[in-house]
Formats: C-alpha cells, sequence, structure tokens
C-alpha cells in the first residue's frame, strides 16, 4: 500500500549529524561517533540491514589529548617493502592534515569487516567550522560534546576575575618560584 | 515432512465475515457416489436420512447430487473465494458424512495453512511506526543548526568550581548578616 512505502522511507531516513570536536578526547569521541555511523543508536538496528547516519565532525584541528599524548601516541605506517616502516609523533601528523588523527582513531575503532568502508564514507570531516552549504542544509540533529570547553583567563571580564574568592592576597613584590630551571642574574 | 513445504500464512477471516453480519462461504455442495457400490453406502443413507433436512436448514446452499457408476463417492465443495475443496468419504458411515459436511459448511473456503503466528492484526501499532524524528523534542524545528546550546556538555554534578563559588556565596552572606569586614577575611 502507497501509505505503507512512505512510512517506510520515514523510518529509514537517514540523519546528518553534527558534532563540534572543539577540545574534546579523539579516543572517547570515536566510539560515539561510530554509534551513530553504524545506526546503533536506533530501536530498528540490526546489523543485516543499512540504518547507519552521516555524521559531520567539524573544529577537528582544536581537539585535544592528555598529559604528554601529543607527543607519545604515534602513528604507525609500513610502505610493505624492507625497512618501510615508519612512526610519526601526533602533533606531526596533526600539523600536515588537521583531521587525520579522528579519521585514523575512527577508521581504527571500526570493526575491520567488510562494512568498514561504507561507513567511513558517511563521516564527513572539518578542520574548522566552515563547512560546505551543501553539506550544512542536510544537519537535523547535533551530538552533545564529552567534555566540558574550558575557558582561558582572558576570557573572563575584569569584575569576573575580581570576584573570585580568594584566601588571602598576593604581596605585591612576590615573585612565584619558577623551579629548577632558576634564571641567574 | 518438513514444514518448509506445508504452506504457511497469517490469521484470517473472509471480508471479516461475522463482524456485522454472517454469510455463509460454501455456496454448492455436490455429492458424487455409487448407487450399487458398497463404498458409497454411507453415503447413499445420508442422501435418505440427513440430506433433506440440511437443505432445509442451509437455504444459501446449493445442492447437486452427481451419481457416478463405479466411481469412489466424495463431496465436493465450492466457496465464495472460487476455491473447491475435495473429501473422499469411501467406506465412511453417514454420522461421519454428516460430521464432514457440518465441516464444509461452516469453512471460510480458505487454504488450511500452518500458521506463522496465532494473532493478526492490520494496525500492529497505534503510535504508527518508528522514524528519526519520532519522540523528539520540538524545538529542533525551530532551531538554526549549528548551535551552541544542543552541542554543550550537560554535566550531571557541579564542578569543583561551581561549588567553591557556591561556598563563597554563603560565607559572604554569612559576613553580610554579622555586619560585613569584621573577620577581614578577603572571601
Amino acid at each position: 500500500m502507497a501509505q505503507h512505502r512512505v512510512q517506510q522511507w520515514a523510518t529509514f531516513a537517514r540523519m546528518w549529524w553534527l558534532y563540534d570536536a572543539r577540545w574534546q578526547c579523539p579516543f572517547q569521541s570515536a566510539p560515539v561517533i561510530i554509534r551513530h555511523l553504524q545506526g546503533l543508536h536506533k530501536p530498528i538496528y540490526h546489523p543485516l540491514s543499512d540504518v547507519g547516519d552521516h555524521v559531520v565532525v567539524i573544529n577537528t584541528e582544536h581537539i585535544a589529548m592528555e598529559g604528554d599524548l601529543w607527543r607519545n601516541w604515534r602513528h604507525f605506517h609500513h610502505t610493505g617493502y624492507p625497512g618501510g616502516f615508519s612512526a610519526t609523533r601526533v602533533w606531526k601528523v596533526h600539523e600536515a592534515d588537521p583531521t587525520k588523527v579522528l579519521h585514523k582513531q575512527i577508521y581504527s575503532t571500526v570493526k575491520g569487516n567488510l562494512l568498514r568502508r561504507p561507513i567511513m564514507a558517511r563521516l564527513h570531516l572539518y578542520p574548522d567550522d566552515n563547512v560546505p552549504e551543501d553539506i550544512l542544509k542536510n544537519i537535523t540533529g547535533q551530538i552533545r560534546q564529552l567534555r566540558e570547553v574550558p575557558k582561558r583567563l582572558d576570557e573572563y571580564t575584569q569584575d569576573e576575575r575580581d570576584a573570585f574568592p580568594r584566601l588571602f592576597e598576593w604581596p605585591a613584590d612576590y615573585v612565584p618560584n619558577p623551579g629548577k630551571k632558576t634564571v641567574k642574574s | 515432512m518438513s514444514h518448509a513445504t506445508i504452506p504457511s500464512g497469517f490469521v484470517k477471516s473472509a471480508l471479516q465475515n461475522g463482524a456485522g453480519r454472517y454469510v455463509c462461504q460454501l455456496q454448492r455442495l455436490t455429492l458424487v457416489f455409487c448407487k450399487s457400490s458398497g463404498g458409497s453406502r454411507g453415503l447413499r443413507d445420508f442422501v435418505e436420512k440427513h440430506l433433506l433436512e440440511f437443505t432445509q436448514k442451509n437455504p444459501g446452499v446449493v445442492v447437486y447430487l452427481q451419481p457416478r457408476r463405479h466411481r469412489p463417492p466424495k463431496l465436493v465443495a465450492e466457496y465464495l473465494n472460487g476455491r473447491r475443496e475435495e473429501i473422499p468419504v469411501a467406506t465412511h458411515n453417514d454420522e461421519t458424512i454428516c460430521q464432514w459436511v457440518n465441516h464444509l459448511r461452516t469453512h471460510s473456503g480458505n487454504e488450511t495453512v500452518r500458521l506463522r503466528k496465532t494473532w493478526h492484526t492490520d494496525t500492529p501499532s497505534i503510535q504508527g511506526p518508528w522514524t528519526p524524528f519520532t519522540n523528539k523534542d520540538t524545538r529542533l524545528n525551530v532551531t538554526q543548526l549549528p548551535s551552541e546550546e544542543l552541542s554543550r556538555f550537560q554535566p550531571t554534578e557541579p564542578s569543583a568550581t561551581e561549588k567553591l563559588l557556591r561556598l563563597a556565596e554563603q560565607l559572604r552572606a554569612k559576613d553580610a548578616v554579622k555586619g560585613g569586614g569584621e573577620t577581614g577575611t578577603p572571601v
């Protein structure tokens, strides 16, 4: 019946989600994005039916990593030839391509079967918030961020800084101890 | 016999028969029998003893009697939906044939199938099937995306900074009650 045909279109319609990666951890964001890419968040999910959504990720160049991971986490590559192995620090990868860290993290988190390529094709990564108009007009929902975006000191007004509670006032001539690297004058 | 070879289907009635009035689905009943052979004895008894009563009670059913020499007796029922059902009744007595005739009279005419489910409904869900927009907040209809409000992380408990500010607020309120500036702490 005609009405059932239209109901079928409505049920299996693909949503386009937007995710703001500013100050977000790629390791924690990847499983959440993959859930939407595979359609696992839908009550009609079945592994044999193609019900995945599109996810548009913006501000990927502003992702955050914990601790020393920007220096210590490495991306590996092997050309296939002898001696073709290379390991690159993730800050270097991020400098060359601001979308690559998140892309590789999501790609490696998706299960490595034949569905991985079509799932990745539904992912759209943008280094900043300049998204093409034809992509932006599809967006129908937004995924919440997983962490609070911290506020820098210069983003507070002078009044807010003055009103912040203090136990005591620093002396006017106080110089904080810079640690071991004391500059000898 | 495997289940795949038996026709399967769902519970259904002929055009919701009986929901308002009942229409007998049996339209024609043909009794095929032999006048002489012993196998048709039961059917001949049925014709003599019960057939007249049956036709009087069911004026909507056409009954044909078809004597055929040396043929096995059978009941042939034809239904409103066009299906036809044959029941061989050789060596059956007249009471058994009465039961078979009653079965054919009350039958819907639909094929006897293995039921895949013991229930059936034309409206499986009153709400309608799920769509991506089911139970979505209606604010989404008028919100311009990307929206800062919809993207922001929602903490489940206050942060340490918020707790500290709240504590300072309480202390300041307490100082204000005391007379202010007595403690001298620059809270």
